[in-house]
């Protein structure tokens, strides 16, 4: 697949997702009444090459079945993704399994998404088999170089995953993601589960690997912080929304939706002193509302602390200014 | 002041398939009346440990206590006999865990359970103990007590649970609260509620609190003082500012380089530094040597470090680390 680095004016990009949204049906017994839950909610957003983009939010707000739907792991419900260009959705099973070699994922826990009964060599050299890519020596030959690449010995292909820590599983799933060299990985949570040694260890390696490789992250995190150090644009979710989307330098430096300064008054930071007397400022009340019942107006109208009586009857539009969108009738500054 | 808690030279070892491990090996601590000591590590650093020995929680067997002494108030726990420790659990020591779904009994309702810790610790009615269970859940900042105290824990958010634990936590006004990664399974905006309700309670009813926990963040924004363990032992140990300020184990340097944290001063930069790493990871307790544990993982060490276990030094701000310890002499002379 040709993968020029950097994005020229006329290319399309990587991956740019239109209007997505998702909805499952929820069976409610017999008599009840059919119940939708609607993860995602008409999400628009790009992923250049050689780029990440964080997909923030808690849980419920809709960021993994986004991000899922994108690659076709989930059907959406409406919407268009294009690879390249190439329309996803209008593919055929068959057509859609040629497009997988350039689509890979790792997920969160390292423990669960490794069968624990094979070696990890061949764990990493499955993807190869299945898609058919290159003879037995070639696929052997490359697992010896995938192993090299994410930091563990070759000498390791013979073990199994119990036999690895939690960190080095997950260089495992990277390169098990790695193999048939793909143009995008999505990553969901892919270091909460570490301890924050090891989370340091892999957020570097991700790093590394795309400035050698040329990759593009679809990043799924919960953690600001974790966020701030690997993605390039962010966008946060709530209950299915993009509500605040910008280049990170921008996002983080002037954050404009009351939820994305909750986010932050809310992640790690060694500045806040119980010495110093810090008390959080922007309190968010309650929990995230359930996506079966998203009230109406502002999603998170009920929970914001400026919050106005127009915020709980209309739902804001989102509205762009120089690659900054907002989804808020009172964006701050 | 003598101190509420002081925990000395404390020896914990478990029988396991690799022979006996020591997961605690003279560990002390203390704790005045108040006060918040923060415990922090990563898995299997031996924070739990502690926690569990000094609410008198450790599995026996496979588990002994092998020396030391933890002295609630001047009265010691080690040997006491089971029938006291009950008591003081529940009505001197409360305690919340990480998960509350697993703390919390599934099949009574929340304001029973509540009742329940009030009528084992003191002489009241059952009436009485559901009232001051509703004043409970009141001063928790659970919305609707009112019917809330009749919900089964399912019916809760995970934020709600987690209140409803700390309020029967804090039903029989301890004076010492033992809070064990409170906030690890919720939301972040859900952590950051409990984490200002923990510092309510605090100012509240005086209560003196061990938090246990692996993020350092959260140490800034709650401890007074810290303790930074490792391998079954406290390698630092000081006030706030000074452990996150000027950490003087190189373990500790590593943490919290380590940490992707909030910083405005990187919102502003093109392209951030990639996180610092220790390398390695925490050595399985069975394998550890004569030596300092950390040793095969720093940077800095020399051959004494391989040798000889390092003891914590120093008042007021303990260290242990033969590097720390030789520049202080140096400094000295």
């Amino acid at each position: 697949m040709p993968a020029p680095a950097g994005d020229s004016a006329s290319a399309p990009p990587l991956l740019e997702v239109r209007n997505l949204s998702v909805s499952f049906p929820m069976s409610r017994g017999l008599f009840g009444p059919k119940r939708v839950l609607q993860a995602v909610r008409g999400i628009s957003f790009t992923v250049g090459r050689g780029r990440t983009l964080g997909l923030v939010g808690e849980s419920g707000s809709g960021k993994t079945t986004a991000a899922m739907a994108a690659i076709r792991l989930v059907t959406p419900s409406d919407g268009q993704v294009l690879l390249e260009g190439r329309d996803l959705m209008a593919l055929d099973e068959r057509a859609m399994r040629a497009e997988r070699r350039h689509l890979a994922v790792i997920f969160q826990d390292p423990y669960s998404s490794l069968n624990p009964r094979n070696r990890v060599g061949a764990i990493v050299r499955e993807p190869l088999d299945l898609m058919g890519i290159g003879s037995p020596g070639e696929r052997e030959s490359r697992v010896r170089e995938l192993f090299r690449l994410v930091g563990l010995r070759p000498d390791q292909m013979a073990l199994f995953p119990h036999q690895f820590s939690g960190g080095q599983r997950q260089r495992i799933a990277i390169a098990r993601a790695l193999a048939t060299n793909p143009a995008l990985i999505v990553c969901d949570e892919p270091v909460s589960a570490l301890d924050v040694a090891i989370q340091a260890q892999i957020l570097n390696l991700l790093r590394r690997l795309q400035d050698d490789l040329g990759l593009s992250y679809l990043f799924i995190s919960h953690d600001l912080g974790v966020v701030q150090h690997v993605c390039h644009e962010v966008a946060v979710m709530y209950l299915g929304q993009v509500v605040e989307m910008a280049e990170r330098r921008r996002l983080f430096s002037a954050p404009a939706h009351p939820y994305t300064r909750a986010l932050l008054e809310s992640a790690p930071s060694l500045d806040r002193r119980k010495s110093a007397g810090y008390r959080r400022k922007a309190a968010v009340k309650g929990d995230p509302p359930s996506p079966l019942a998203i009230p109406s107006g502002c999603a998170f109208a009920g929970r914001c602390p400026q919050a106005q009586p127009r915020c709980r009857t209309e739902e804001p539009e989102p509205t762009a200014r120089d690659g900054h969108l907002v989804r808020c009738h009172f964006p701050v500054g | 002041m003598s101190p509420l808690l002081d925990v000395r030279d404390l020896r914990v070892e478990f029988a396991t398939r690799h022979g006996t491990v020591t997961a605690l090996d003279g560990v002390s601590l203390r704790l005045e009346p108040g006060e918040t000591l923060g415990v922090v590590g990563e898995s299997g650093c031996g924070k739990s440990i502690t926690a569990l020995a000094i609410m008198g929680l450790i599995p026996m067997p496979p588990g002994r206590i092998a020396g030391g002494s933890i002295r609630l108030d001047g009265e010691e726990l080690i040997g006491a006999p089971e029938r006291r420790l009950r008591q003081l659990r529940g009505r001197d020591i409360g305690m919340i865990f990480q998960e509350p779904m697993t703390s919390l009994n599934p099949v009574f309702r929340v304001g029973d359970q509540i009742a329940e810790a009030i009528l084992l610790h003191q002489d009241v009615s059952r009436d009485e103990a559901r009232r001051r269970a509703l004043d409970l859940l009141r001063t928790v900042g659970v919305p609707d007590p009112g019917q809330r105290i009749d919900a089964y824990p399912h019916e809760l958010s995970g934020g709600l649970r987690q209140r409803v634990m700390i309020a029967i936590a804090i039903s029989c006004q301890p004076r010492l609260l033992i809070a064990d990664e409170p906030t690890t399974a919720l939301d972040v905006t859900v952590q950051a509620q409990i984490f200002d309700l923990i510092r309510d309670i605090q100012d509240r009813l005086g209560v003196a609190v061990i938090l246990i926990t692996h993020d350092m963040g959260a140490i800034a924004e709650m401890a007074d003082r810290v303790a930074v363990m490792y391998a079954g032992r406290v390698v630092e140990e000081g006030p706030a500012d000074a452990i996150l300020d000027s950490p003087a184990h190189p373990y500790t340097r590593g943490l919290i380089g380590c940490i992707p944290a909030i910083d405005p001063a990187l919102a502003a930069l093109d392209r951030l530094p990639p996180l610092a790493e220790i390398p390695g990871v925490v050595p399985p307790l069975h394998l550890l040597g004569q030596g300092c544990a950390f040793a095969d993982r720093c940077i800095e060490a020399v051959d004494i470090c391989r040798k000889v276990a390092p003891p914590l030094t120093g008042r007021g701000h303990a260290v242990a680390c033969h590097l720390h310890a030789a520049a202080a002499a140096s400094e000295e002379s």
